[in-house]
Formats: structure tokens, C-alpha cells, sequence
């Protein structure tokens, strides 16, 4: 429908123009404010809303936080993102220096609930479960989207130059070994013209417990409720025939080195490494390719998300792409340091702010927070505090 | 001595006659037999070196166009930008190994003097305990390393990677010390310890020096694996895109920055792995012809 | 009268620093000895202390269970023990003929002058690191044997059903290749150092009575040194055995029995490297089992290794080559 992306395209103009305004007021402001916990006022007249005014000075903040090092480690969907991101932080302030290893989401929640990384990201919040291994008096986890990205279909078919179509019941059958050639019927027929090869499938997936892969799943799940069987979570017990490599870094790669493969991985690993991927079919029927602005569409029909609530796959909307999920940042409420807390909040604070982070994820073929979403961040961010239970971030 | 008209009168003799008589017919299929076992022989000398020169051969063709200014100044940066090398993996291997040997080579060479010493039933159990650790998986001493440093400690570090390239290195140093020690003619020892030294005299002027070419060996062939060691490290440091010389920090080290960009489709990562497979298959190479070198003269000079 | 003069005083040494007394001396090295033994112990006690709450929790008839699927808690370590000795047989299979022949060939083959030289080439293969071997074979090797070596095989050796599937390079095939390049130079050095050995009266005496040399090879020195050729095939065995990142670079990861030999598949090494950054609980405790089990067989091996190669004389230092 062309009012929503008229509309998309006009609040990205607006939240444009209000953050001007923001600059402009900023030193204003920033006289005025001695406390720390004002609250921010946003709007809710578009999808994704509009950026809160006093961004630029939370930003001008967030550079000069404490120096020194944080380790964060996790998701490989938001490894692209998180480097140069944090590559650039650094740039800007050179005393802090944020090392993330992209280890898979599962490594991850692991490292952040053994206390050896300062913050985690997972692609899927940490659940009751994963909260319940935390030690007892860790207190309260802060958990707030970073990022926003597609899962691509990534595959190798040599000799087929056209996009291949697919759709929720083949891809369940491609991945849980039940269609087994490249010219079964069932893909053939959502592909007229195209001409597969009579070859075997080569499903790839992640060897490692993987966020991506809950995502994929999540999507299997809601576009085959009773057809897909092995369930949604960041570790699946795939067929024997599906050729299993750890990170989205190593799937892409094996696709890239296995004719007839196909596999999930972040659209950024897809575009970036010219990867042919499929135009897959989503909840209003219409086959539709990755990109960006498919994603933002698919994410536009449910901003209220949480980390309990995060699901954002498989959405109305003709233009969304149905597999597009989330990155999660996971911290602690209550730091145990105010030095390696303002830190992380503050690397946290900017990488998920436009003006800050946020402005090299189209670059990288991600979609930047809307609005909406990094106002709720902030006022999240807010609440962490050190030791002494004074908030760490401020303006 | 024989003749048709002679009768067959010793069985000895018609032995050693149908014996010789077969081994003439013979000889054209041994030889034969013989001929292709050896070459066979030859063959596998052939196959056997081939790897050797098909690996090193890539490695040089697709590392050596990784090697620029860069790439020995810079620390690695993310895919797509440019300028990029892996300083910060040379300094976290170079830290991480002098702590390691540092520790390894005189708790090792203390170790080895004492088993070459004794002869009792605690250094035998020693002695055995050593050539055991030799054999240990490394990845059991990464998971050992992490649950006795990183978790008791507080996190991953330079440390923690340096305990478990010493905890490979030092089983291998004390059974090279050990022999190296054993190999002093006896002779020497009594003469001094009849000259009046002390013990600690006589390990200390006599033992030790006359065995350094042997302990050198051994301490670089001990380097030499542990600068290969890829899965303990792998659990005990968890890698640094930044320089860092703090080895109570987390560090990164040649071996996972080979490990890690190995399996990325992105190709200048992929350059950067056979650039930094070039550094330490030549570092390796170098320190084991080394350790050759030094057993070369070690051994012309007992001759 | 003869005048005795008195002796030189002791030599002090740099400056005016007594040398320890005998008892500090050995008391010193006897605590460092003992820490060496402590560290062992240390290790031992850890690692069982990790792995217990799985035997607590699952008995020890996991060990063998067929399936490993964490998220219903199955436990099952047989696909990877398995995996660990398909993958080392391949090894084996392919390293102890070409390892033996190689090392005839250099001990009594090569003309002497070139005999160092290429002996140094051949062991220079340990010295390459494990990793660069991995990186090797993922890149130059796994499309060479997906393109070439697995459709030659299968066209030629199909009907032994050991090459059922598809090709896809990685898998149990091209982990045993690399395992077998890498555990060569043990089993060439070793052997050739026993060969050498063997008196030169057996062998001299064979030639007299008309023997080829083949026939000498193998009847009179290959014998000979059997006790320590059959070390050398042990010490690589348990190399072998213990390698982690060149294998879980090239087998796979396949957490399933392979069932054929271009199945992608799984050694205990490679489970414990892929699955311990998350793993926590039972899981955790499961990967240190795997890791006792591997630590078990390792040690036997190796031991058994280094007896039958101590009990032929064979140089004690080429034992040590490399990992």
C-alpha cells in the first residue's frame, strides 16, 4: 500500500527536521538541566514516532565517557553493525575502546550471565529461564533493541541467474530435509520459467546457538504452524542433511563455497558479499525481496515491542519482508562499577541513537531504530545506575 | 664337486643344492619384488613431501600479498575499511609466549634437574606424570585454563592464554631438560663435586652450561608448539580488536585471528588470515630449523 | 721439607655470593618438583570436579547414547567418539604405510648426501601450526576433493558403500587427509630412527645369503624395529586423537554417526571447542565428560606409545617432535 511508505518516507523527513531543531536547542538546554532523570516527551502520530528533542546533548555525553576498555560479546546478526559502530566510537573518543566478539547469541547470554563481558547481544532476549541463571544478586536485566535487520535466503545455484521465489511451506521443507531437490515440484512451481537443476539441497545452518536462527525459526513456526515440527529456538536439532557451521560469518562463507546450498543469514552478510537471495512470500501473499525498506515495513506494523513481546516476524503488510527481527543489547540494571557502568551505558546510549550509532545502519544495509523504539531505549538506559544507585547517564 | 654318476649321499648337500637351485630361479622375480616395493618406497617419500610443499607453497603465494607496511602496523578493523593488519594479534602472541616460557622454562629446566638427579620412586611417577601431560588434548587444557583463571579471576585475559601455553609448554621442557642433564658425562659432575663444590655449584657452572645446547633445543621446540596452540587460547583470551599490551586484559593472538577469518566470506578477512598463516608458519619454521641447528652442533661437538 | 700450600679458597663466584647449601638446593628443586606434580593433580581433580554433575545427573550410560540435542536434554557422546576414531583410522590408514615407506626410503634409499636435507623436509611438516593446516584445508583442500577427489572415489570405490552422499569436500574424508599430513613426520621420524638401529650384523648377514634388499627390508629390519615402528604408529595415533581446530575446521559439524566417509561429522575435540562458549548446566558438565573421555583414551594411547618407543632405544628426542 503506497500511503504506508509514503508515510514511512515522510516521518523519516520529519524526525530529520526535528532533530535540527534539537541541535539548535541543545546548548539552550543543556544550560538549563542540572538533574538527570528529566523524562523525554514523544509522539506517537506515525509509525515509529519522532525523536526526542534533547538527543544531541544525551549524544555530546555518551563521547565523553570514562576511558578504557569494555568487553561485549554475542550476536554475529549484529556483528557488521556493532564493528563499525563501535569503530567509529572510538574514532570519536579515543579513550574508550569497545572490543565485541561476535560468538553467537547463545555464547553470549552465557558470557554476560558468568559476568566475563560487560554487556551481551542476542538476537533474542534473554528469557525467564536465561534470567534465572543469573547469580542471585545481579539484580534487574536491562534489555533494549540495538539494531534492526532482515534474514536473507541466501544460496548458490549455479546456472540460475533469476531471483528464486519461496515461500513458508517449501522453505520448512528445504530445512527440515523433507524436499530434497532443487527441482521438486514444490519449487518449481512457485518459480515458472526458472529452470532448476536436478540436484540435491544442500540446507545450510548454524552449528552454534544462534539468534538468527531463532528468528528463521520463529518465521518457519508462524508461516507453518502445524507443518513446521522442530520448533523455534536459537538451537535446533537439524537434519543430517543440512551442513551445520557456527556464526553468520561461517554459513555465508559455506554458501558461498557450496554449489546448490541454500541458507539463513543477516541481509548485511547477503548484500555485502553479493549473495543471490530469494523473494520470499509473506502474510499477505506477496513475494517480496529483502532490502532495507522491506524490513522498516515489516517492523512498522508492530512498534510496541519488549523484551518480552519481540516477535516482529511474518506481519501484515504487502510491501513487509516477512523474516526480520530485533538485535538485543543486554545489561545490568545495577553496575557493579560507576566507572565500567557509565561506560556501557553510555557506548549503549549512542550506538542505538541516531545522530550516534544509528546513522551508519543504512550504510550497512541494516534498518535504524525508529524513533519510537529510541526513546524507549533511553528512558531504559536511564534507569541503570552504579553501585551507589545514581543513574550513570546523562546529558 | 658333483657329477651324474656320483650317488646322492648327503642330504645336508641336497638341501643346500635345491636351496641355492631355488634361490637362482628365483632371483629374476625377487629382484622384480624388490624393485617395485622400493620403488613404491620411493614413491610415498615423494607423496609424503608433496603437502609439505603444496601448504607452504600456498601459504606463501596467498600470504605474501597480504604483507605491507599496514599490515605489521596497524590492528585489525573491521571488514571493508581499509588499511588493516594484525599488530594487536603479534603483540598478544608475543606477551602471551614470553610470559609463558618465562614461567615454563625455569620451573621446567628446575623440574628436569631434579629428575635427572633422582632416581627414586617419586621422580619415576614424575617422570611419567611429564610424559603424559605431553600427550593431554589441548583443548582440555583450554578448559581447564578457563575454569581455573577466567572464571576465578574475573574474565578472560593475556594470563589466563599464557597458563595454558605454559601448561603445554612445560611438560616438554622437562623431559628436554631431563635428557639434555642426563647427557653430562658423569665424570664432570664427580670431578667437580671432588673439587669441593656445592651442588648447586656444580649445576650451576658444570651441568647447566654443558647441556645448553640441548636445552636450547628443547625450550625452542617448546615455543615452537606453543606459538602454534590454537583451541586453549581460543577459551582463555577471547580476542581483541585493539592493541593491548596489559596481559590482565583480554588480548588477541595470531592463531584465532587465523582461526576466526578463516570461515569469513569476506575476502579482504580471508587475506588478512593467509597474511597472518605466512607470519607464524615462518616464526614456527624458523624457531624448529633452529632447534635443528643447535641439536646439529650439539652433536658434532660430543663427536 | 715440603711446604704444603694451603688451597685456594673457594671460587666466590661474581661478587661475594656463597653458593646454597646442599640441603636448600635439593629442597628447592624438590618444592618445584612437587608443584609440577600439584599443577597435574589440579588439573585431574578440575576437570573430573566439572564433569561430575553430568554423571550425577545423566548416569554414565550416556557416554554411548546415540543422540546429542541439548535442548532435550540427550546427552549422547557416541556420535563424536565415533567421529574421533573414524577420523583418526583414516589418518592412520593413510600416515603408517606412506610413514613407513617414507622412512625406509630416507634411511636406506636417499644417497647420504641428500639424506639430511630431506629427512629436515619431511619434519618440517610438524612444525607448520595446526590452524594454518586447518585454513589450508578449508580453503585449497575442500573444493579440490568436492570438485576431483570425492567424484573420482565414488566412481571408482562406490560399491563399498563408504561413499554414499553427496560431495561436499568438508566431512569425515578430508578431516582423516588432514590428520594424515600432519601426523606423518611422528611416524617417518620415529621409524626411521628405529631402522637406522637394527644391528648391521643381521642385516649384512641376510645380504650374504642372497637376499634383495627388499627381502632384507622386510624380513630382517623391519622386524627388527617392529616394537618401536609400532610405537610410532601409537605416539600418532594419539596425536591424531587430540587434534582440535584443523579438524573442526574441515569435518563438518555434523552432531550425527557419519555413515559414510564424505558425511560431514563430529570429533570430541571439536564438540567441546564449538559447543563450550555456550554452554551452561548439564551441557557444561557434559562437554567436561567428553572431555575425560577424550583425556582416558588420549593417555592410554600415549602411554602405551611411549613405553613400546622407550623399550627400542629410539632417540628420545625425536620423540618429542612437535605436538
Amino acid at each position: 500500500m503506497n500511503t504506508r511508505n509514503a508515510t514511512f518516507a515522510r516521518h523519516g523527513r520529519r524526525t530529520a527536521s526535528l532533530a535540527a531543531i534539537g541541535l539548535a536547542a541543545a546548548a539552550l538546554l543543556s544550560a538549563c538541566s542540572s538533574s538527570s532523570s528529566s523524562s523525554t516527551t514523544t509522539t506517537t502520530t506515525a509509525p515509529g514516532g519522532s525523536l526526542a528533542g534533547n538527543n544531541a546533548a544525551y549524544l555530546a555525553a555518551d563521547l565523553k565517557a570514562p576511558g578504557g576498555s569494555l568487553n561485549a560479546s554475542g550476536s554475529t546478526f549484529v556483528q557488521p553493525f556493532f564493528s563499525a559502530a563501535f569503530y567509529k566510537y572510538t574514532g570519536l573518543n579515543q579513550a574508550l575502546q569497545v572490543n565485541y566478539q561476535g560468538v553467537g547469541s547463545g555464547a553470549g547470554i552465557t558470557a554476560f550471565q558468568s559476568g566475563t563481558v560487560a554487556f551481551a547481544a542476542s538476537d533474542v532476549p534473554m528469557a525467564a529461564s536465561d534470567l534465572a541463571k543469573m547469580p542471585a544478586n545481579s539484580g534487574p536485566v536491562i534489555q533494549v533493541p540495538d539494531i534492526l535487520g532482515g534474514v536473507a535466503m541466501a544460496y548458490n545455484l549455479p546456472g540460475v541467474s533469476t531471483r528464486i521465489k519461496l515461500d513458508g511451506p517449501t522453505l520448512a521443507g528445504i530445512f527440515d530435509g523433507s524436499i530434497t531437490m532443487w527441482n521438486a515440484s514444490q519449487i518449481t512451481a512457485l518459480n515458472p520459467g526458472v529452470t532448476l537443476p536436478s540436484h540435491a539441497i544442500t540446507p545450510e545452518v548454524r552449528a552454534d546457538s544462534s539468534g538468527t536462527t531463532y528468528i528463521f525459526t520463529d518465521y518457519l513456526q508462524s508461516a507453518n504452524p502445524t507443518a513446521w515440527t522442530l520448533g523455534t529456538s536459537k538451537t535446533i536439532a537439524w537434519p543430517s542433511a543440512a551442513l551445520q557451521t557456527p556464526k553468520n560469518s561461517g554459513v555465508a562463507s559455506s554458501i558461498l563455497s557450496t554449489p546448490y546450498s541454500i541458507g539463513y543469514v543477516e541481509l548485511s552478510y547477503a548484500i555485502q558479499n553479493k549473495m543471490s537471495y530469494a523473494a520470499v512470500k509473506n502474510a499477505a501473499g506477496v513475494y517480496v525481496v529483502p532490502s532495507p525498506a522491506t524490513v522498516a515495513a515489516d517492523a512498522d506494523q508492530k512498534t510496541g515491542v519488549s523484551s518480552t513481546d519481540f516477535s516482529i516476524v511474518n506481519q501484515a503488510g504487502a510491501t513487509s519482508y516477512p523474516i526480520a527481527g530485533y538485535s538485543w543489547a543486554i545489561l545490568l540494571q545495577k553496575q557493579t562499577s560507576a566507572t565500567t557502568g557509565a561506560q556501557v551505558v553510555k557506548v549503549i546510549d549512542w550506538t542505538t541513537h541516531t545522530g550516534g550509532g544509528q546513522d551508519l545502519a543504512a550504510g550497512l544495509h541494516y534498518v535504524a531504530l525508529p524513533p519510537a523504539v529510541q526513546n524507549q531505549n533511553r528512558t531504559q538506559l536511564l534507569t541503570v545506575t552504579g553501585p551507589s544507585g545514581k543513574a550513570l547517564l546523562t546529558k | 664337486m658333483t657329477s651324474l654318476l656320483e650317488a646322492p649321499a648327503d642330504p645336508a648337500v641336497e638341501r643346500r643344492r635345491a636351496v641355492q637351485a631355488a634361490a637362482a630361479s628365483s632371483l629374476g622375480r625377487r629382484k622384480f619384488a624388490s624393485m617395485v616395493a622400493l620403488g613404491i618406497c620411493w614413491l610415498f617419500l615423494l607423496i609424503a613431501v608433496v603437502p609439505l610443499v603444496a601448504v607452504i607453497g600456498y601459504v606463501i603465494a596467498k600470504g605474501l600479498p597480504a604483507w605491507n607496511a599496514d599490515f605489521f602496523t596497524n590492528s585489525t578493523v573491521p571488514e571493508g575499511y581499509p588499511g588493516g593488519g594484525v599488530w594487536n594479534a603479534i603483540v598478544g602472541t608475543v606477551v602471551i609466549t614470553v610470559i609463558a616460557t618465562a614461567v615454563a622454562v625455569p620451573v621446567g629446566l628446575s623440574c628436569g634437574l631434579f629428575l635427572a638427579e633422582s632416581d627414586g620412586r617419586a621422580a619415576a611417577v614424575l617422570r611419567f606424570t611429564a610424559d603424559v601431560m605431553t600427550g593431554i588434548p589441548s583443548i582440555i587444557v583450554g578448559i581447564f585454563g578457563y575454569i581455573a583463571i577466567v572464571r576465578n579471576f574475573g574474565g578472560y585475559s593475556g594470563f589466563a592464554g599464557a597458563f595454558a601455553i605454559g601448561f603445554i609448554m612445560l611438560p616438554v621442557i622437562v623431559r628436554a631438560g631431563e635428557t639434555a642433564f642426563r647427557g653430562v658425562p658423569r665424570s664432570l659432575n664427580e670431578a667437580a663435586l671432588a673439587l669441593g663444590a656445592r651442588r648447586s655449584t656444580v649445576a650451576r657452572r658444570v651441568v647447566v652450561p654443558t647441556a645448553l645446547p640441548g636445552v636450547i633445543t628443547g625450550v625452542l621446540l617448546a615455543v615452537a608448539r606453543g606459538l602454534g596452540e590454537t583451541a586453549p587460547l581460543l577459551l582463555t583470551i577471547f580476542g581483541n580488536q585493539y592493541l593491548q599490551w596489559n596481559p590482565s586484559k583480554s588480548m588477541e593472538a595470531l592463531p584465532i585471528l587465523i582461526y576466526n577469518y578463516s570461515s569469513q566470506p569476506y575476502a579482504d578477512l580471508v587475506q588478512v588470515a593467509w597474511g597472518a598463516a605466512l607470519l607464524l608458519m615462518v616464526v614456527v619454521l624458523v624457531l624448529s630449523i633452529g632447534s635443528r641447528l643447535v641439536a646439529a652442533y650439539l652433536r658434532k661437538e660430543r663427536r | 721439607m715440603t711446604t704444603i700450600e694451603a688451597l685456594p679458597s673457594a671460587p666466590s663466584g661474581r661478587g661475594r655470593r656463597r653458593a646454597l647449601p646442599d640441603k636448600w638446593y635439593r629442597g628447592i628443586l624438590g618444592v618445584v618438583a612437587l608443584l609440577f606434580g600439584a599443577l597435574a593433580v589440579w588439573f585431574l581433580v578440575a576437570v573430573i570436579i566439572q564433569a561430575k554433575p553430568a554423571f550425577s545427573t545423566l548416569g554414565f550410560s550416556w557416554i554411548v547414547g546415540k543422540v546429542w540435542n541439548p535442548t532435550h536434554n540427550q546427552y549422547g557422546l557416541l556420535p563424536f567418539i565415533l567421529g574421533t576414531i573414524e577420523s583418526t583410522a583414516i589418518a592412520v590408514v593413510l600416515a603408517v604405510p606412506i610413514g613407513l615407506g617414507t622412512a625406509i626410503a630416507l634411511a636406506f634409499l636417499v644417497p647420504s648426501k641428500v639424506r639430511p636435507a630431506l629427512s629436515t623436509t619431511v619434519e618440517l611438516l610438524a612444525a607448520v601450526p595446526s590452524v594454518v593446516y586447518g585454513l589450508w584445508g578449508l580453503i585449497v583442500l575442500a573444493p579440490l576433493f568436492r570438485e576431483h577427489v570425492e567424484p573420482f572415489l565414488t566412481s571408482v570405490f562406490g560399491w563399498t558403500g563408504l561413499f554414499n552422499g553427496p560431495d561436499r569436500g568438508v566431512g569425515l574424508l578430508l578431516a582423516g587427509v588432514i590428520l594424515a599430513i600432519m601426523i606423518l613426520p611422528t611416524m617417518v621420524a620415529i621409524s626411521r630412527d628405529v631402522l637406522i638401529v637394527v644391528p648391521t650384523e643381521q642385516v649384512e648377514g641376510a645380504m650374504a645369503l642372497g637376499a634383495t634388499r627388499w627381502q632384507v627390508l622386510r624380513k630382517v629390519v623391519v622386524p627388527g624395529g617392529r616394537t618401536g615402528i609400532l610405537g610410532a604408529f601409537t605416539l600418532a595415533t594419539g596425536r591424531a586423537l587430540g587434534e582440535t581446530v584443523a579438524v573442526a575446521m574441515v569435518i563438518g559439524n555434523a552432531p550425527f554417526i557419519a555413515h559414510s566417509l564424505k558425511a560431514p561429522a563430529a570429533t570430541l575435540p571439536s564438540l567441546i571447542v564449538n559447543n563450550f562458549g555456550e554452554s551452561t548446566g548439564t551441557e557444561l558438565s557434559a562437554l567436561f565428560g567428553a572431555g575425560l573421555v577424550l583425556l582416558v583414551i588420549g593417555i592410554v594411547v600415549n602411554s602405551a606409545a611411549r613405553w613400546l618407543v622407550w623399550s627400542t632405544g629410539a632417540d628420545a628426542a625425536g620423540a618429542e617432535l612437535g605436538r
